[in-house]
């Protein structure tokens, strides 16, 4: 006996000399060729490189070009297309082409790749969703036509993301390889493993610094030690990580709306058409939904939870042209949300929680298990709410098993994107239940309204405007003020640590999705010294 | 000999009674997060500034608890199994090949196979390991029933026209009883450890619990900012009470193996 624990003994007591000594120091940082960078972003494709079925929604296609694309302010700019122009009763979308533009095996981009691929996008009816283009027209070589059956604002949105690939080299196997006219052209795509590219020789845009990159999409951890053995200049860690120290490397945290809040299921307890159990007891009280929202303490979460990396959210579109800034609260007002429940006839019960009829002020959030930022987040709202006054149980599930509880139970659930059709998508009754979009059942004959208007605005500004009306009118709206479907908690920030020598430039508010964002303004990337 | 076999039992139900001292929420405290171990917080806090002593001792709570009920059952499974082996020679037959199947199959790879299967959860982590733990105690009971059969008396009792479930009650389990506690008391830490190491290789208890085998999961992301706590003591802890249940064990083992022959010259 005495044997075994002197063993034991010896086994601690090397455990905790090797958890003391030093962490080993790099020697050298930086690629020693110039022109190459490598990268850690992780977020590699799993559906490979083809725009129609997806690829390049968020940050650049690299492979690929778009017609229109987006500066470091979002506002509008050309890409491949030279010029645009949207009839008097915004069906018709004509845009005049670049004529020198070739793709990277040396063929000559013309109207007829881009017919080509919007056609192919739409009969793939994968997430870029084109069912209301109705059909595309050429007319010479460089200029093209979209007819759409109804105006719709956000198609500049689909024409600043959807990359142009060609007729010619398009076949089953494109995906896995890609030929476009983007900056880069792909060398070796090893699954699991890494991508590498190197610049495309014939590519049309302004010339820029580096020849090659290397993708290496490794475990976080395996990522962060190659960063410090000097093996990376681009390198993306997740907030929990934040507090590195990487020789040769700066950090730098990028603003987003990659969203986070809990949605709230919205209408009385009933059943939809599949037979899934819809709507909450509770959350079907406007007065439950406003309270959570000014009960919880947001800043508290950023400091607490993000470490500071993040900003407080509001609504889902916070920051970006077409968010309402009228969206603000005063949160952390628990004094408030007490006086909004008790005018609805909620009082404390015996244990604190409050009570209606019989009725407890008690949910249940659920949350992916995998996820552990949503977890924390999870967790810290519970605490809050449970000191507040409503019992709020956490449950982490599979996506699958979120999927089943989501129209019913409030979720931590995140989004944010580039294109305001996500606020459609979001709170638009015709999304009531379709895959993730307005799962909690939302339905507000006003702001259906404002958005089909915004839909079909003829302008961005106008546009912009129903946009901003559908979040908060004066009356009603989708936001804190008016019936608060969700509490939307923070926007995380996004963190890199990237090459000393690299200067990035200024970069977009980033959307849902740490990693390829970052590549959007990598023909701009420059080495100083 | 009494005092081996107490004092480590004494220490661990005092452990395990402890965390039901607890309550059931442990306090998030997000200004006191990530702080090593101090006097304050013994074993540290987390990153929502849990306290990680009090996560560990509901953890091993939930551990002890599961390996109790799984040694339970695979300890019943094993007994109704060997009891079946001796009713009948084709069950005999069937009885030993299931234990040489089982046994011939990596414990964890069969584990995580029903675990999976049943969805994971409480439930699944405890029919996956009373699954995959009776082999060992079966060929025991089996061996020693075998040569209990044709032990005298209880040729005598069948000849006297016993049935079986008489047999079974009167002459077999009293004699099987040390072998029972025996074969619960090793199979107990076997199972807690399997239990945590599937969790932490996520087929097992959901992120919910709070069990040893999740926490350890978790820290592992921290693991390379430095917060060695997070993962440190409670495994340190679970081991140290793994090898105070074994200790006991050992000694109990000793106690029931002893010579009773003798006994009344110690006894007087």
């Amino acid at each position: 006996m005495v044997k075994k624990f002197s063993f034991m003994l010896l086994v601690i007591l090397i455990v905790i000399l090797a958890s003391c000594s030093d962490k080993p120091t790099p020697e050298t940082n930086a690629e020693s060729n110039e022109d190459q960078l490598t990268l850690a972003i992780g977020g590699e494709p799993d559906d490979g490189f083809d725009p129609t079925t997806g690829w390049g929604r968020y940050g650049s296609p690299l492979f690929q070009s778009t017609l229109l694309t987006q500066d470091s302010e979002m506002e509008m700019t050309y890409d491949l297309a030279t010029d645009y122009h949207v009839s008097e009763d915004g069906l018709t979308w004509t845009l005049t082409l670049r004529e020198d533009v070739q793709f990277s095996d040396g063929e000559p981009l013309t109207a007829t790749d881009v017919k080509f691929t919007y056609e192919k996008a739409k009969q793939a009816q994968s997430i870029v969703d084109l069912a209301n283009q109705e059909r595309v027209e050429t007319e010479g070589d460089y200029q093209v036509t979209f007819h759409l059956s109804q105006p719709q604002s956000t198609f500049v949105y689909t024409l600043q993301r959807l990359g142009i690939v060609p007729e010619h080299a398009y076949d089953e196997n494109y995906a896995e390889n890609p030929v476009g006219s983007g900056p880069y052209q792909l060398v070796e795509w090893r699954k699991g493993e890494q991508l590498i590219v190197e610049k495309n020789p014939h590519y049309y845009g302004n010339e820029f610094e580096f020849e090659q990159l290397t993708f290496l999409f490794a475990g976080e951890d395996q990522a962060i030690a190659a960063a410090k053995a000097g093996q990376v200049d681009v390198l993306s860690v997740p907030i929990t990580m934040a507090d590195q120290e990487i020789k040769g490397m700066k950090q730098i945290s990028l603003q987003s709306v990659d969203n986070r809040g809990v949605m709230l299921p919205y209408p009385e307890p009933t059943t939809n058409e599949e037979g899934e159990q819809v709507g909450n007891d509770v959350t079907s009280d406007p007065a439950i939904r406003k309270a959570l929202n000014y009960a919880v303490d947001r800043e508290a979460i950023v400091d607490g939870v993000l470490n500071g990396e993040g900003t407080v959210a509001y609504s889902s579109a916070d920051g970006l042209p077409w968010g309402n800034s009228d969206t603000t609260i005063e949160d952390a007002d628990q004094e408030r949300a007490e006086q909004i429940l008790t005018d609805a006839g909620w009082q404390r019960g015996e244990d604190d929680f409050f009570e209606k009829d019989g009725q407890k002020a008690s949910i249940t959030l659920y949350y992916p298990s995998g996820d552990q930022m949503r977890q924390s987040l999870s967790l810290v709202f519970a605490d809050m709410i449970n000191q507040f006054g409503m019992e709020v149980t956490t449950e982490g599930v599979s996506w699958s098993e979120m999927e089943r509880e989501m129209h019913a139970n409030p979720v931590m659930m995140g989004w944010g994107s580039h294109d305001p059709i996500e606020i459609y998508s979001l709170y638009h009754s015709s999304m009531q239940g379709i895959d993730y979009y307005n799962a909690n059942y939302y339905h507000n004959e006003q702001v259906d309204h404002y958005l089909d208007q915004a839909i079909h605005a003829r302008t961005e500004d106008e546009a912009y405007e129903y946009w901003k009306l559908a979040q908060w009118d004066g009356e009603t709206g989708i936001n804190t003020l008016g019936d608060a479907p969700w509490v939307w908690l923070v926007n995380l920030n996004h963190i890199y640590y990237i090459n000393e020598t690299i200067e990035i430039g200024d970069q977009k508010v980033q959307p849902h999705g740490h990693g390829w964002p970052i590549t959007d303004f990598i023909t701009e990337w420059q080495v100083v010294e | 000999m009494k005092k081996n076999m107490l004092i480590p039992l004494f220490l661990f139900l005092v452990f395990y009674l402890l965390s039901f001292v607890i309550n059931d929420t442990i306090r998030l405290d997000l200004i006191g997060k990530n702080q090593a171990p101090s006097l304050s917080h013994l074993f540290g806090t987390d990153w929502l500034g849990r306290d990680m002593l009090l996560r560990t001792l509901k953890g091993i709570q939930l551990s002890i608890t599961l390996g109790i009920v799984t040694a339970l059952l695979s300890t019943c499974l094993g007994l109704l199994l060997s009891l079946l082996a001796t009713f009948n020679p084709l069950f005999d037959k069937l009885v030993a090949w299931l234990i040489d199947l089982f046994l011939s199959l990596p414990h964890l790879v069969t584990l995580i196979l029903i675990s999976f299967v049943l969805g994971g959860g409480f439930k699944g982590v405890v029919i996956g390991l009373m699954l995959t733990h009776w082999p060992a105690i079966t060929r025991v009971l089996r061996a020693e029933l075998l040569q209990l059969q044709t032990m005298p008396y209880v040729q005598i009792s069948k000849q006297l026209g016993k049935g079986f479930w008489w047999r079974a009650r009167h002459h077999f389990l009293p004699h099987l009883f040390p072998q029972l506690m025996v074969g619960f008391t090793l199979i107990f830490p076997h199972a807690i450890l399997h239990e945590a190491s599937i969790t932490f290789l996520g087929f097992g208890l959901s992120a919910e619990q709070p069990a040893i085998g999740i926490i350890l999961s978790e820290s592992m992301q921290y693991l390379s900012s430095g917060m060695w706590w997070l993962a440190f003591f409670p495994g340190l802890t679970l081991l140290m009470m793994i090898i105070l249940f074994q200790c006991f064990a050992k000694a109990f083992k000793h106690y029931l193996e002893r010579d009773r022959s003798y006994g009344h010259y110690f006894n007087g």
